[in-house]
C-alpha cells in the first residue's frame, strides 16, 4: 500500500495545486472574491438544493444515476457475458456481436439514442411507468458499460485454469453450476480490479447526461453561469473538475493497489 | 413505430452528413497525433526517470485520467476564451480567436487520451524483456539510444492491443465537440432533427455511421500492425 499511499499523496496535492494555479492565473487579484461565489454555490453544486436539504440533484445526481446504471449493467453484463462464453455458436456469435456493437458506440450518442427509442411512458402490470429523463440516463449510461462489464466477465473467467473446469466436470457439475460454484468464485478477484475500473469510466461518463436534461452536476453548472455570469465559469468548470478528480481518483489508487495484491498472491 | 429514413435522400442532408464525417474524421486524427505526442513524450520522461520531471508528468496524467473530458473541453474552451488569445488575420486584419471550438476538442481530446496513452505506452515499454534491453546496453548503447532503438519500436508494438481501445475511445469522445458548437457530424445530425423532426432515425444512422468508423478504425490499426510487427515480439 506504501507506494500506491505515496501516489494519492502527490497526486491530490500536486492536482490541487494546479487547479489553484489555474485559478489564480485566470483571475488574478479577483482569485478571492471567486472563491467566495464558488464556497458560495457549494451546496447548490453538491445537492442540487441551496442547504443540503435535498440531495436530488447536482454531484448527488452523477452519484446516484452511476450506481443504478451499475447495477443494472452489472445484471446485463454478467447475461451477456455468460452468452459469451456459451458452447452453442446460436447464442455466442450474437452476444460477441451485441458486445462489440455496444462497446464501439460513442456514449453521447446511445444517451441521444434512449431520449428518442424510449418513450415517454409504458404500460405495464396495469401499472404505468414513466421514464424521466434520471432514468433514461441510466439505461442510455448502462448500455455501453454491459459491454464493458461482459467483457471483464469474460476475461475473468478466462483467467481461471482450465483444469478447473474438467474436474468439475467430473464432478458432474453441469455448465451453469460451474460457471456459478467453482469458476466465478476464483475469478472474481481478477474481475474486482477491472469492475472498478469500469466503474470510475461510468463515473466520468455520468459528466454526459447534461444532454438528457437530468439535473446533474453539469446542468446545475450551467445555472449557476447563467445566473452568476460568463465571467465565473471557468472557476466554476475548474471546480467540477476538482470534484470529479476528488471523486474518481481514490477509487484509481485502490484500483492498482488490488491489481498489485492480485500480482503478488499469483 | 414505423421508421422512415425518406429524408437521407434529400442532397442538402447528405452534405451535412459527410462534411460532418470528414470533421469528425479530421478531429479524431489530429487528437490522435496528439495523443501519441504527449503518451510518447511521457512515457519517456517517466521511463528514463527524468529528476523533477516525473511528479509533474505523474500529477498531468491523474488530473486528466480521473476527470471527464467534457469537462475539461468546457474547462478549456472557457478558460482559452476568458484569456482571450487572439490572432490577427493576415487577408481581413480582423482578429480570430487562437483557440476555437474545433481547436479545444482536438487539445482536450489529445490530453486525454494522451494521458491514459502514457499508461499505456509505459508498461509496453515494462513489458520489453530485460535481455534484450541488456543486449543493447552491452553493444555499446547510451541509454537513451538504447531508449530510442531498442525499447520504444518494441514497446509501442506491445501496447497495439491497448492501444486500439484507446483509439477507439477517443473517436468515441469526439462526439462531445458537438457541444461547443464544432460543425461534427453529432452537429449536422442535430441540425437535420431540428428539421426533419426524424430524432429516432437521426440517432440511429449516426450510430451506425459511428460504429463503421470505429471498426474501420480498429481495421486500420490491425493492418499496421500486422505489417510492422517483429517475430518473436508480441503476438
Amino acid at each position: 500500500m506504501n507506494a500506491e499511499l505515496k501516489l494519492f499523496a502527490l497526486g491530490t496535492a500536486g492536482v490541487t495545486l494546479v487547479l489553484a494555479a489555474l485559478l489564480v492565473t485566470v483571475y488574478g487579484a479577483e482569485t478571492g472574491r471567486v472563491l467566495q461565489a464558488l464556497a458560495a454555490r457549494t451546496p447548490l453544486l453538491l445537492s442540487g438544493s441551496p442547504d443540503f436539504s435535498r440531495f436530488e440533484g447536482g454531484f448527488a445526481a452523477n452519484i446516484v444515476i452511476s450506481i443504478w446504471a451499475m447495477m443494472i449493467a452489472a445484471v446485463a453484463g454478467t447475461a451477456l457475458g455468460i452468452g459469451m462464453i456459451s458452447q452453442s455458436l446460436l447464442v455466442r456469435a450474437p452476444s460477441v456481436l451485441l458486445m462489440n456493437v455496444l462497446r464501439n458506440s460513442p456514449w453521447l450518442v446511445v444517451l441521444y439514442a434512449m431520449l428518442y427509442l424510449l418513450p415517454f411512458e409504458i404500460e405495464a402490470f396495469g401499472t404505468i411507468f414513466s421514464f424521466s429523463p434520471v432514468i433514461k440516463a441510466i439505461i442510455g449510461l448502462a448500455l455501453p458499460v454491459t459491454a464493458n462489464i461482459a467483457e471483464v466477465f469474460r476475461g475473468g473467467v478466462e483467467a481461471v485454469p482450465t483444469g478447473q473446469w474438467e474436474s468439475a466436470r467430473s464432478l458432474g457439475y453441469r455448465r451453469l453450476q460451474i460457471l456459478r460454484r467453482v469458476v466465478v468464485p476464483q475469478a472474481i478477484q481478477f474481475m474486482t480490479p477491472n469492475l472498478m475500473t469500469t466503474y470510475a469510466m461510468l463515473f466520468i461518463g455520468t459528466s454526459l447526461v447534461v444532454v438528457t436534461g437530468a439535473n446533474d452536476i453539469l446542468s446545475v453548472a450551467r445555472t449557476v453561469i447563467a445566473s452568476d455570469g460568463a465571467h465565473y465559469a471557468t472557476a466554476i468548470y475548474l471546480y467540477v473538475l476538482f470534484l470529479f478528480f476528488l471523486f474518481c481518483f481514490p477509487i484509481a489508487i485502490l484500483t492498482r493497489w488490488l491489481e498489485q495484491r492480485v500480482r503478488v498472491r499469483q | 413505430m414505423t421508421l422512415d429514413f425518406s429524408w437521407l435522400f434529400d442532397p442538402l442532408y447528405q452534405t451535412w452528413l459527410l462534411r460532418g464525417v470528414g470533421t469528425t474524421i479530421l478531429l479524431s486524427l489530429l487528437g490522435m497525433v496528439l495523443m501519441f505526442v504527449i503518451g510518447i513524450a511521457g512515457a519517456a520522461l517517466l521511463h528514463l526517470k527524468v529528476r523533477f520531471l516525473q511528479s509533474p508528468v505523474t500529477i498531468f496524467v491523474e488530473l486528466f485520467r480521473n476527470t471527464p473530458p467534457l469537462v475539461q473541453l468546457f474547462f478549456l474552451y472557457f478558460m482559452l476564451s476568458e484569456i482571450g488569445l487572439t490572432l490577427t488575420d493576415p487577408v481581413t486584419g480582423g482578429r480570430i480567436p487562437l483557440f476555437t471550438g474545433f481547436t479545444c476538442v482536438v487539445l482536450s481530446l489529445g490530453l486525454y487520451n494522451g494521458a491514459i496513452a502514457v499508461e499505456i505506452i509505459r508498461s509496453g515499454l515494462l513489458a520489453v524483456p530485460a535481455q534484450t534491453v541488456e543486449g543493447a546496453r552491452s553493444l555499446g548503447y547510451s541509454r537513451l539510444q538504447t531508449f530510442r532503438h531498442v525499447e520504444l519500436p518494441i514497446g509501442l508494438r506491445m501496447s497495439i492491443p491497448p492501444m486500439t481501445s484507446n483509439i477507439v475511445s477517443l473517436i468515441k469522445t469526439s462526439s462531445q465537440a458537438v457541444l461547443v458548437a464544432v460543425a461534427d457530424i453529432m452537429y449536422g445530425a442535430t441540425q437535420i432533427m431540428l428539421e426533419t423532426f426524424r430524432n429516432l432515425e437521426v440517432m440511429l444512422l449516426i450510430w451506425v455511421i459511428y460504429l463503421v468508423i470505429a471498426s474501420l478504425a480498429v481495421l486500420v490499426v490491425r493492418r499496421i500492425a500486422a505489417a510492422f510487427r517483429i517475430p518473436g515480439y508480441g503476438s
